[in-house]
């Protein structure tokens, strides 16, 4: 049996799910757009997952989480490595080329700058308050024109003259665009000035006064779009490299963590099955209001059973679910009936009831330990 | 009268030293997405974040019928000299006719701040006032103490854990009435902090991290997106280079040591003339604390905040020159959590990486 590393990228605008073996061959790839539900794409990209990979041969033998939805997805999987994406795609991009000196990573809202020395990330920088530079940029402007995003970027290199487009603002961009339209400029020299103005964006926001050093890996969804990438070529002066899983990177590098962690901690992957594939999973949330924290709690329930809450910073909700898996877990000991079990969870998953007993008993006994505490503190 | 101040940072520390003095207090509301929206909403758009939150904090107050307020002036280039008196004109457009008490350093000018004093100080013997200041005091150092403390182990316990017994160390510091609480509180919770002291490994594995900034975002966790808990969650210490007892002990004690001053001092090697803000003492922090050995610096800066953009732009010389990486977080009301969480773990594990490798 060989182990399999799962890597998933939870991005603002695509899904990409990838799974490595213990030679970081890529065995499966998957770059699925983000409808909004990533709950449902990451479901289904593991069913092609199931059907595709010979389960006789492999098992799994890690999970690794990205992207900026990683935390409900991670508790979904039962990952067992959750980190956000710079870490995720410097670790892929030193991989494939350990001589690599930045990195740019142009995704669907952020865009990342990665200085890379002796293998190693040592300064980064992301886009802060705008999302001018990125995909999302490029993805709307495509829309205006009328043009499908997968051809946007090759018609950029058919511009026969050049035309500067004000690129501070996604919204103004399309003003300009419009008037620029009317000084009878084509299609295509609309779409090369839009390159150009998103990395003109690029390097005043990120590069600022940086010194970037060669090799440049360009990776990221926006990589497909050769018009960007002859852009930075310009800007730089130098050639630019983009990887052959340029569009899954933050993904291959998670699955990569996700095998150093496991390896390095010695133990078992905490992936919750491929059940999970038929479960329904909601989350809910509420403000606790307790204190003047006002911490929204967040809960995570699969199959009408909460599997995680987040969000309390004192703790109180992530104890009580502590307590309750216990339980659960007595109790499924116990009783080897699993549907008679799951009726009794029901009636036991109502946390606001099941604390308000246990809270009296938890709070008199602070009390007296309080009480017993100040006495002797005063005797001091 | 009806008094009320700013939230910032261990508030009850103003809280009980105008209660001691007999006045009639509210405590104003943590700042929270309402107070926030309201002060963004009355406030200049060009104005420094701290300015909307204390905005939306005063106008919020205003459903509690205060009527006056006391505030921290200032002097320099930095606008926070400004504040109060924006302050009363933005609430008098709208309506409230309020008064604000600007508490300014005295050796700005002695005779305001004499006036500024007894105006507080009313019915009160200034014996009586100076018993106060001292147990106030006294307060906020056994406070900034034990934050301290708790900074350092919530990096390897469970962040809840640490959580709740600093919830409990402000509501039961609220209730001291005199020097002797202040001392017994102190040693009840030093005790109970100190019982987690083998929770700290070998000093080779420990990593610290500085938090400089802007003092309204570096003092207050709900706006600065509770930075400190989210570096402790990483498994890294913080200190920060603002503690309230220390900014009493500078601006407001007389004669007490000038330690801070001699900080930023180190700092006039990149800032050259007082710019105002804090931005020439955050140079020399991030300098002394890399003379401390410490691993890396997260700056706070408000967005629009003049004396921080500033220490942001040596913030790169600085970080080249010394070798110390440095990371500028600008914080408003429109920066998410996820974002900030993301940078913070890709600069902390950027940190562990590098003294892995340095140690192989």
């Amino acid at each position: 049996m060989e182990n399999l590393y799962l890597g998933v990228d939870i991005g603002s605008v695509s899904i990409n799910i990838v799974a490595l073996d213990k030679n970081n061959e890529l065995m499966f790839k998957l770059y699925e757009r983000n409808s909004g539900n990533p709950i449902d794409v990451v479901k289904n990209g593991l069913k092609q997952f199931k059907k595709k990979i010979n389960f006789d041969k492999y098992r799994m033998g890690g999970v690794g989480v990205t992207g900026s939805g990683r935390q409900l997805i991670a508790y979904v999987l039962g990952a067992d490595t959750v980190k956000n994406e710079i870490t995720a795609h410097a670790r892929a991009a030193t991989y494939y080329y350990p001589d690599v000196g930045t990195i740019f990573e142009i995704g669907g809202q952020d865009s990342k700058l990665i200085i890379v020395e002796d293998g190693l990330a040592v300064d980064f920088a992301m886009n802060t308050v705008c999302a001018a530079g990125t995909g999302s940029f490029l993805d709307h402007q495509a829309e205006r024109l009328g043009i499908p995003i997968e051809e946007f970027g090759g018609l950029a290199l058919e511009a026969e003259r050049d035309v500067r487009i004000a690129g501070r603002c996604t919204v103004f961009a399309e003003s300009d665009m419009i008037s620029k339209q009317q000084y009878g400029f084509t299609k295509p020299e609309i779409i090369k000035g839009l390159s150009e103005a998103l990395v003109r964006n690029y390097m005043n926001n990120l590069v600022r006064n940086r010194v970037l050093k060669e090799k440049y890996i360009f990776q990221g969804g926006v990589a497909a779009n050769a018009g960007i990438k002859a852009a930075f070529e310009e800007e730089l002066d130098a050639e630019i490299i983009v990887p052959e899983y340029y569009d899954v990177m933050g993904a291959v590098g998670i699955a990569m963590l996700a095998r150093r962690d496991i390896l390095r901690n010695k133990i078992k992957t905490g992936f919750r099955g491929f059940e999970i594939t038929t479960e329904e999973f909601k989350t809910r949330s509420f403000q606790c209001g307790e204190c003047a924290n006002n911490c929204e709690v967040i809960e995570v329930i699969a199959d009408e059973k909460i599997i995680a809450v987040t969000g309390d910073r004192c703790g109180k909700w992530t104890a009580s679910l502590e307590d309750r898996v216990r339980m659960d877990l007595n109790r499924r000991d116990a009783s080897s009936n699993l549907q008679k079990n799951q009726s009794k969870h029901k009636s036991e998953n109502d946390i606001y009831k099941n604390n308000e007993d246990k809270e009296k008993i938890v709070r008199q006994e602070l009390e007296e330990l309080e009480r017993s505490e100040e006495i002797s503190g005063i005797k001091k | 009268m009806k008094l009320s101040f700013p939230y910032m940072g261990p508030t009850i520390v103003y809280a009980k030293l105008l209660e001691l003095l007999g006045h009639d207090i509210v405590m104003p509301p943590r700042p929270n997405q309402e107070v926030i929206d309201l002060g963004v909403k009355y406030s200049p758009e060009f104005a420094c974040f701290p300015f909307k939150v204390i905005t939306g904090t005063y106008l919020k107050l205003m459903e509690e019928d205060v009527d006056t307020f006391v505030t921290s002036g200032g002097h320099g280039p930095c606008r926070a000299g400004y504040y109060g008196e924006a302050h009363k004109r933005i609430l008098a457009d709208l309506g409230y006719d309020v008064e604000m008490i600007i508490i300014d350093a005295p050796s700005d000018d002695y005779k305001y701040f004499y006036n500024i004093l007894k105006k507080l100080k009313g019915n009160n013997s200034w014996i009586k006032v100076l018993q106060t200041i001292n147990i106030v005091y006294k307060m906020a150092q056994a406070l900034d103490e034990l934050e301290r403390k708790v900074e350092i182990l919530r990096a390897y316990n469970k962040n809840s854990k640490f959580n709740k017994i600093w919830m409990d160390i402000e509501k039961n510091f609220y209730k001291i009435k005199n020097l002797s609480d202040v001392k017994n509180l102190k040693a009840k919770y030093i005790d109970k902090l100190s019982e987690f002291n083998n929770t700290i490994p070998a000093e080779k594995e420990r990593y610290r991290i500085g938090i400089v900034g802007e003092i309204f975002v570096v003092l207050e966790k709900s706006i600065n997106y509770q930075i400190e808990e989210k570096v402790n969650y990483f498994g890294f210490e913080t200190e920060r280079s603002q503690y309230l007892s220390e900014w009493i002990k500078e601006n407001i004690i007389p004669f007490a040591g000038r330690d801070l001053e001699k900080i930023a001092n180190k700092g006039r090697e990149f800032i050259e003339i007082n710019i105002g803000g804090h931005a020439r003492e955050n140079i020399g922090h991030i300098l002394d604390f890399k003379e401390r050995g410490f691993d890396g610096i997260i700056h706070l800066k408000p967005f629009a905040c003049l004396p921080e953009l500033i220490s942001q732009s040596v913030a790169d010389s600085i970080s080249e020159k010394y070798d110390i990486p440095i990371l500028t977080i600008s914080i408003d009301e429109q920066t998410a959590d996820a974002n900030i969480l993301t940078r913070i773990e890709a600069f902390l594990d950027m940190i562990r990486e590098k003294r892995y490798r340095e140690v192989v």
